[in-house]
């Protein structure tokens, strides 16, 4: 039985949204920004990454923790994963009303984050393996490398690479002691944390849960492991036409980073508290794929099972989905196989429906891509717009859906699927929909 | 919904006692360490010289099919322990290829931050390093470096490998996840598992992890960070849960892999069935008070409706820490008995972090099967700080329940009601 039409089941419903992005540090700034088709890519700033195969990203612009968090030096320490939570999370949690509100009990309040590792300290690894080098021995002279790294780590930043820790810092500085979780799947990390949480909701394991994802891999080794798998356009002449879901000529995603945030409740403790519902979670899909380590099954057989998961658990039928925000990474065997996926869940309403690919505007944030999503269906349900996929100039015969080219448009839409696919695949859709009592 | 059940049908164990679960249990009730000093890279200047490493582990023997061999080149050891855990699990649950509908199949793993092999970067180092320590020419590095590494390098070290391997090796196509929470990892994937499970999403999974921090780097960054055991020099009694003179953790590599089974299912095929998974709860306890602690616990009991009373012992998470160990004893002491047993198993064999509580919860699984539960090794004097019944001596199990704790040095939870299957 679908959830919407079940009386009996615990239903969830989200009552909180924040987000830092490349595009804009509120829900409500990224929308605006998306829906103008804006682009949030160029040159990396972090790191000197001329010399890269990929030289630019989609990075988070005028982050400024201590605007968001008071106090925000103790955490200076911390890898930019836990720094953009802790901001996205203080307004998602102040959205929802819940900040260091003492009514609701924090001990049936927990967090499930879909976050990234901290950042490697890349130049004190690297100088730290040149100096142990022994070519005469073929080998690494450990008790070098040893001391040259232990002489240069940092103890604290070196502990924030754990990826429990984001977690444990937003519990704490929140005061949120229920179930505390971090699942890292790649690509499709916070949308399974905000399913999983959503379960546990509906479960009874609690009444709220924190929940989105944090990451950042725009680094020397993140750049570099997805160059040497070529996962990245190398667009290095023109980084803005880099993210071009689903069109003819693209070549690879962008990195992106960032986080996003909501505050997932059951729907009755809502009510009781007259808190503002922006959408209900009514369906969550989890599969995998068991195909290969670095694609996607060619036929699309676990993103098919994981949306047909996700509307029988919502109980809707495929002619009721309004909007999608699909993973739409801008590789080539990704659009192709969502595309043929939509299409045979969808059949030929697949045609009807539109679609938007948020990675377009601001490139792929990894863990946090998922929550991105998911922000952006809602954002779509409340305002009837749905944002474009930009760069979209030459159609793709084996990508012929509306993909909301370049220019945002009014759509009307009660319920919307937001798909997550990672790495190693982990697939993930979640129904979101207007609430219906 | 709630009526649906889950019981362990398949062990894979891994651990510095052996390369499977009964040389594992054997060597426990023979009072055994798996704590030596470590030989596998030099680590003569390291602060910490000891730990639990696997004896005598080759991947090509655990690792054994076509596709498998192939795979190994793209697998950190970590991930490589793990998968052969799941292939143990697989093979002790009796599960044959093709025998389970591919999309009720899933894997739930806990894992930890899996470093790079230094190796693989060997070559762009030297390419990029221009003579200052802490310094990288970055133009170098992007220019000749990053050719030299091998194409796949990074996907040697996702977290999310080694239930990936598994779901291909095996054809798992259901929920495939993996929770990141490093000491209480494994524990908290189970609990996913059975939830799962409990909710009709998948009828059988693969879950427990696989873990391994005894390489140059990781051992370095425990060094730095962790709160780790010094008795270099007496490895067998460097780990020792709630004793006085406890002076921190001690690192050990390994896996622990259920086969977690919907109870109908496993009777339909007629499967071996070790114990029953009967209550889960989690929590966060912020402050160390031992309330999220005792909050874990409550939901556990609560879910598996019983009480104090009906739990034969408390298989404790007793990572040896000074402040980790009183902490947890405060709490099992808020909850239990004065006289209730405590075991902790990682005085065997050490911390396995996200693999550790799948391991040690094997012991409880057996001690339930076997009716004895061996002594805590190196508990020679008791800590006015940890005020439970640490067992000294070999115990009778005269009760059908155990519980599992498992936690972080951060807070983070997670408690687990057993059942000895009685048929």
């Amino acid at each position: 039985m679908g959830r919407l039409i079940d009386m009996h089941a615990r239903r969830v419903v989200i009552t909180g949204m924040g987000c830092i992005t490349p595009l804009g540090h509120s829900v409500a700034t990224l929308f605006r920004a998306a829906c103008e088709g804006k682009s949030g890519v160029g040159p990396i700033r972090q790191f000197d990454a001329r010399a890269f195969p990929t030289s630019f990203a989609a990075e988070v612009k005028e982050f400024d923790l201590s605007q968001h968090i008071p106090n925000a030096e103790r955490f200076n320490e911390c890898g930019v994963n836990t720094r953009f939570g802790l901001a996205a999370a203080r307004q998602a949690l102040t959205d929802a009303g819940l900040l260091d509100n003492a009514k609701v009990n924090h001990d049936r309040f927990g967090i499930y984050l879909g976050s990234g590792e901290g950042t490697h300290d890349f130049s004190n690894l690297i100088s730290s393996i040149a100096i142990a080098n022994r070519p005469e021995k073929r080998a690494l002279d450990t008790s070098a490398f040893y001391a040259s790294s232990m002489a240069r780590f940092h103890l604290a930043r070196e502990r924030e690479l754990e990826m429990h820790t984001p977690p444990a810092h937003l519990a704490r500085e929140f005061d949120l002691r229920g179930p505390n979780y971090n699942c890292l799947t790649a690509c499709a990390a916070s949308s399974q944390a905000i399913g999983e949480a959503t379960e546990m909701i509906r479960f009874g394991d609690a009444d709220l849960m924190l929940s989105g994802g944090s990451h950042s891999m725009i680094h020397p080794m993140g750049v570099t492991g997805f160059n040497l798998l070529t996962a990245l356009s190398t667009r290095n002449d023109a980084p803005v036409k880099a993210s071009r879901p689903f069109d003819l000529n693209r070549n690879g995603f962008v990195l992106g980073e960032g986080s996003g945030m909501v505050v997932l409740e059951e729907l009755q403790h809502a009510k009781k508290r007259g808190a503002t519902i922006y959408a209900e979670v009514s369906g969550y899909g989890t599969t995998g794929d068991a195909f290969r380590v670095t694609d996607s099954h060619e036929d699309g057989r676990g993103a098919i099972a994981s949306i047909k998961m996700a509307l029988n658990d919502s109980g809707l039928r495929p002619t009721d989905i309004g909007y999608i925000n699909a993973h739409g990474t801008s590789t080539q065997v990704n659009d192709r196989v969502e595309t043929l996926a939509m299409k045979h869940v969808f059949g030929d309403h697949a045609y009807k429906v539109p679609i938007s690919a948020t990675k377009s505007l601001m490139g792929h944030l990894i863990a946090a891509a998922g929550v991105s999503g998911v922000l952006m269906s809602i954002m779509t349900l409340r305002n009837g717009v749905a944002h474009p996929t930009i760069n979209y100039e030459t159609p793709d015969p084996e990508c012929d859906l509306d993909y909301v080219p370049n220019t945002a448009r009014e759509i009307k839409a009660d319920h919307a699927v937001t798909n997550a696919f990672g790495f190693g695949g982990q697939n993930i859709s979640l129904v979101l929909s207007k609430l219906h009592e | 919904m709630a009526s649906r059940r889950a019981v362990i049908t398949g062990i894979g164990v891994l651990s510095p006692l052996g390369l499977d679960a009964a040389t594992t249990w054997s060597a426990i009730n023979s009072g055994q360490s798996g704590i030596r000093p470590l030989t596998s890279f030099d680590v003569s200047q390291y602060s910490v010289r000891i730990g639990g490493e696997l004896p005598g582990f080759d991947p090509r023997k655990s690792l054994a099919g076509k596709e498998e061999r192939k795979a190994i080149k793209m697998m950190a050891r970590p991930i490589i322990i793990g998968v052969a855990g799941a292939n143990a699990a697989m093979a002790d649950a009796g599960i044959k290829k093709g025998q389970l509908d591919p999309e009720r199949f899933g894997v739930e793993f806990g894992s930890s931050l899996i470093p790079t092999d230094l190796d693989d970067l060997i070559a762009a180092s030297v390419i990029a390093y221009h003579g200052t320590p802490g310094e990288v020419d970055f133009a170098k590095w992007g220019k000749e470096g990053i050719p030299t590494i091998q194409p796949l390098w990074m996907l040697k070290y996702l977290p999310n490998m080694v239930a990936c391997h598994t779901s291909i090796f095996h054809d798992a196509r259901g929920p495939n996840n993996s929770i990141t929470q490093t000491d209480v990892a494994g524990l908290l994937a189970i609990g996913e598992a059975y939830r799962i499970l409990q909710r009709d999403k998948a009828d059988f999974f693969l879950t427990g992890a696989g873990d391994a921090k005894l390489n140059v780097l990781s051992l370095g960054r425990q060094c730095l960070f962790a709160d780790l055991s010094h008795r270099s020099d007496s490895p067998e009694k460097a780990c020792r849960p709630f004793d006085k003179d406890r002076d921190g953790t001690v690192i050990s590599e390994g896996a622990g892999i259920f086969a977690l089974e919907e109870l109908e299912h496993a009777k339909r095929r007629g499967a071996k069935i070790y114990g029953e998974l009967v209550g889960f709860g989690s929590a966060f306890d912020r402050d160390f008070t031992g309330d999220g602690i005792v909050r874990a616990i409550i939901a556990a009991m609560k879910q598996a409706n019983v009480t104090v009373a009906d739990i034969d012992h408390v298989n404790a998470h007793g990572q040896s820490t000074v402040k980790g160990d009183a902490w947890e004893a405060r709490a099992i002491a808020k909850v239990f008995a004065k006289t209730t047993p405590v075991f902790a198993g990682k005085s065997y064999i050490g911390s396995l972090s996200a693999a550790a509580a799948p391991v040690e919860m094997t012991m409880s699984l057996f001690a339930l099967r076997d009716g004895k539960l061996p002594p805590t090794l190196n508990y020679e004097t008791p800590d006015p700080e940890c005020p439970i019944n640490v067992l000294r001596e070999p115990h009778t199990v005269t009760k059908p329940h155990v519980l599992k704790l498992s936690m972080t040095e951060l807070g983070q939870v997670g408690a687990a009601v057993i059942r000895r299957w009685d048929g």
